[in-house]
């Protein structure tokens, strides 16, 4: 039961909440009043179905409704007012559900985002019909707003946001450069429609990245595989004329000033600017490797290159890729050393564009130059080509670059006012080489250039042995690189080389001399044996009339220079020889071994190879068997049974003429100087004589005492590691044997 | 290299005053000289002789091995030899001592000592560690009688058969 001051307490409010609606008019009649404005103010505000064309305001006077919304206000009502529009708003929202459902299925069917467009400007009507009064005020209306979007982004189905974007990507300017900008202009009452429903703000990442994939596309399309030229320019050009103008109507339609202008695009401006280098760079980055194959016909790529990698930071990513592609493309066995190197040096001159200090360089460079080192034939092609050994043509060097010496890498002078510390992320192992040439860059592979003097020995050794009599021109080309070489590596690395040459014109001296005294067909070239690279010493004894020959000339050389000796590399050069026979003559230049074996032929016409083998000295068979097929070959000796062979004095079968004439000329082959690999293995020999002789004396000794003990060799350079294995290696030879770590020799 | 003259540097210092300056190499040269020496050796291959430095740091102390040459009593034999080089070599001779106890005429028995000329009276500075135990090698076979350690063993030398025996009785294999 209620209290009497409940009920005092319930008719207290009950008059107060009457006199506010009443306002103290007799009676009822505020009241009355009252409910009338009520219900012409709903009813004004009332969202109709938007095919009743004769309006939905009209019927109302504006004036009544005025009246009616102050005489509410007056009553503290406005509040709830709203609220019941806002109801009825949300009621009246299943009309709009039911086209949006119409559209999207339509849509659907067709995927024409004409359809999209027509949906939006007929979302927009229903909007704008509905939309209260300005007399509402603006606190009214943004709920409003609000409200509807709120209820229309709950019925839009999950297909709208593609459906949305495909619209805005029909708004893009054509990549026809003919097109008119005419589209993009009306495309504007789509974009205010957009943005009054508030599309805008809840699609924003929609729109960007219309314009993110627009900007991929071009240029994906138009600079992929496009190094020649820089495209950075054609770009920037292709964004003022066709992205500026949609950006302008996207996102600054209502700006006034250019001010306002600048101040509404200048975030996706940059935006969109960034994109773009990135997509160009990201684009250059997987194409770097052909890039640098195609330098310097790329020259464009890279300069766009290296000012993308100053807006972009994809420094890193470039390094990766460069590595990945080179790991994949060029550091394998299949790839031939020399093309390594041109694709090397390639690689230092494009990196030296895209990044001067070298960073970018020094890291992509690592994995090549370790790779190279572990090659064996490394420096034999760089040396190659320094001296122009090459037959393909293309050296690796640019002829222009001035030749300079090797170049140390110096210490920073920070005394230069033009100092600059190292960029921030070169890695603490970084070395600046600046300015240094290509063939510096080549020689510092290695960590001394000693190497490569040694190679260039060996290499001029050979082809000094390779010139025929008489070819000064071949001599003075050998003088020519050699002088080229000293400004390189410096007068006293070439000092051995300088006297391997001077024994080449010595050695003419010497042989005018010795012809003037007795004439004589041998013309031997004289060499210092300390001067010149290991020369393979064979066994083979020249048999017959080259033994007195080669005797006779020493006999004369003796008398010359009393205080030599003369020592035969009879394996070495040519004889040209004049053999006749019974029914021809066959006149050849072959090599010693070749002429060894006819002469033999004409003290007995039958010889077997074994024998043969034996009166020449021990040569190896297959050496053997590759001059006497060379005979075969000309049709003067004959195999009648398996490694017996027969002199034809007359001609057995009428194609032998034939094949002669085929023949080539016999070349002599390169002659055999120990390459610096083999001087490497000689070197181990050295290492096997001390640990033998160490075992011999001191017994058994654990590794790491063999390695104290073989410091004693000079240039020994092994570290326990090496020399483990190199004992293990001997180990499995049988030659030691090892117990508890103590290692001893087998016996 | 520099370990093994900083040691080295005293004694050749205090002999200053009494040897003469043809006499007194810096113990450098010495070094070089046995260095080359070592690599000669080690790169000859002569058969039946070998010597190495006991330790790496010390170029002066060597251990040589001999092996009897075939065809004599000590063939089969292997001795162990020490090699002690003086700071002045190769003007002074080395000291060399058979470590394996060696019955023959001109090793003393007890001690090891060799008579032999060129370590002595005859040494020159063109000797080397080969030429050494090349001489000990044939020293072995060939031993010389008139001047004997071991009167004993020069004694029972025409006896081959008594002499092998003694050999043997004294020889120790090196482990």
């Amino acid at each position: 039961m209620a209290t009497d001051a409940v009920r005092a307490q319930v008719a207290a409010k009950w008059q107060y909440a009457f006199s506010r609606l009443n306002r103290g008019e007799p009676g009822i009649s505020g009241l009355m009043t009252f409910s009338q404005a009520w219900r012409l103010a709903t009813e004004f505000l009332r969202p109709r179905v938007l095919t009743d064309r004769s309006g939905s305001h009209i019927e109302y006077n504006a004036d009544d409704f005025r009246k009616a919304l102050h005489l509410i206000n007056r009553c503290h009502k406005l509040p709830a007012l709203l609220e019941t529009f806002l109801d009825d708003l949300r009621k009246a929202f299943k009309l709009v559900e039911r086209e949006v459902e119409q559209h999207m299925a339509e849509y659907e069917r067709t995927s024409g985002p004409t359809i999209i467009n027509q949906f939006i400007m007929r979302v927009l009507e229903w909007y704008k019909a509905w939309a209260p009064p300005a007399d509402l005020g603006n606190t009214c209306l943004s709920t409003y707003t609000l409200n509807f979007q709120t209820n229309l982004f709950s019925i839009l189905p999950s297909s709208f946001p593609p459906a949305f974007k495909a619209l805005c990507a029909s708004t893009l300017p054509s990549p026809d450069p003919d097109a008119k900008l005419d589209d993009i202009i009306s495309s504007e009452s789509f974009w205010s429609a957009a943005e009054m429903l508030g599309l805008m703000d809840r699609y924003d990442s929609l729109v960007a990245s219309v314009g993110y994939e627009h900007i991929e596309g071009h240029v994906l399309s138009t600079c992929a595989g496009q190094w020649e030229k820089p495209v950075l320019g054609d770009l920037k050009n292709w964004m003022a004329d066709k992205m500026i103008p949609w950006m302008l109507v996207t996102y600054a339609r209502n700006a006034q000033t250019t001010e306002e202008v600048r101040h509404l695009l200048q975030g996706v401006g940059s935006r969109f600017e960034f994109h773009m280098n990135k997509t160009l760079c990201d684009l250059r980055t997987r194409e770097i490797f052909d890039i640098i194959i195609d330098f310097p016909d790329s020259m464009g790529a890279l300069q766009d290159l290296k000012e993308c990698l100053q807006r972009v930071d994809q420094r890193s990513a470039l390094v990766q890729s460069l590595r990945k592609a080179n790991r994949k493309r060029l550091l394998h066995p299949g790839a031939d050393t020399k093309l390594i190197l041109t694709q090397y040096v390639a690689t230092i001159k494009c990196l030296r564009i895209v990044d001067p200090p070298g960073v970018l360089l020094f890291k992509i460079a690592d994995p090549i130059r370790r790779y190279l080192r572990e090659r064996p034939d490394t420096i034999r092609c760089i040396v190659a080509n320094l001296v122009g050994d090459d037959n393909t043509g293309d050296s690796l060097v640019d002829e222009n670059e001035p030749i300079q010496p090797l170049q140390q890498p110096d210490v920073d002078d920070y005394t230069d006012p033009n100092w600059e510390p190292e960029p921030i992320d070169a890695g603490p192992e970084f070395r600046t080489n600046k300015p240094s040439d290509i063939i510096s860059t080549l020689v510092s592979i290695y960590h001394s250039k000693d190497l490569f003097v040694k190679e260039l020995q060996v290499l001029l050794a050979q082809r000094l042995l390779a010139v025929l009599e008489n070819d000064i021109e071949k001599v003075d080309k050998e003088r020519k690189n050699i002088e080229i070489l000293k400004i390189r590596f410096g007068e006293a690395a070439l000092q051995v080389c300088e006297v391997m040459l001077r024994d080449m014109s010595d050695s003419k001296r010497i042989d005018t001399h010795a012809q003037m005294q007795k004439p004589s067909v041998v013309h031997p070239t004289i060499i210092s044996r300390q001067f010149w690279p290991a020369l393979k010493t064979g066994d083979l004894v020249m048999p017959g009339q080259f033994q007195k020959l080669q005797e006779e000339y020493a006999s004369e050389f003796h008398k010359f220079k009393p205080d030599k000796k003369l020592r035969w590399l009879p394996q070495l050069g040519t004889v040209h020889l004049e053999l006749e026979l019974q029914d021809r003559t066959v006149d050849v230049t072959v090599p010693p071994l070749e002429a060894a074996f006819i002469e033999l032929f004409s003290q007995q016409t039958v010889w077997s190879m074994d024998e043969l083998i034996e009166v020449v000295g021990s040569i190896d068979r297959s050496a053997a068997l590759k001059a006497l097929i060379t005979w075969v070959d000309l049709g003067v000796l004959k195999e009648d049974v398996e490694d017996t062979f027969r002199l034809l004095e007359v001609a057995e079968d009428p194609s032998a003429e034939s094949r002669e004439r085929r023949m080539a000329p016999v070349t002599p082959d390169v002659a055999p100087v120990m390459g610096a690999q083999q001087q490497q293995a000689e070197k181990i020999k050295v290492y096997w004589k001390f640990v033998e002789g160490m075992l011999t004396n001191l017994g058994a000794l654990p590794v790491d005492r063999i390695q104290s003990m073989l410091r004693i060799v000079p240039g020994y350079d092994q570290t326990v590691e090496q020399l483990t294995m190199f004992l293990e290696a001997a180990r499995r030879e049988g030659l030691l044997t090892v117990r508890d770590g103590m290692w001893k020799l087998n016996r | 290299m520099e370990q093994i003259t900083s040691p080295l540097v005293h004694p050749v210092a205090s002999q200053k005053s009494n040897v003469s300056a043809q006499e007194q190499p810096s113990t450098g040269s010495v070094t070089k000289r046995l260095g080359n020496e070592l690599m000669t050796l080690m790169m000859s291959s002569s058969p039946g002789i070998s010597a190495f430095p006991k330790n790496d740091g010390n170029l002066f102390e060597w251990i040589g091995t001999i092996e009897g040459a075939p065809g004599t009593v000590y063939a089969g034999l292997t001795f162990k030899i020490s090699i002690s080089f003086p700071f002045n070599y190769p003007y002074k001779p080395p000291v060399i001592k058979f470590e394996t106890p060696c019955y023959h005429p001109n090793v003393d028995i007890g001690n090891g000592a060799i008579c032999l000329d060129i370590l002595q009276d005859k040494w020159s500075a063109v000797y080397s560690v080969q030429t050494i135990l090349l001489s000990l090698q044939s020293l072995l076979g060939e031993p010389n009688n008139g001047s004997p350690l071991n009167t004993e063993a020069a004694g029972i030398w025409e006896k081959p058969d008594e002499f092998k025996g003694q050999v043997m009785k004294h020889y120790r294999a090196v482990e």
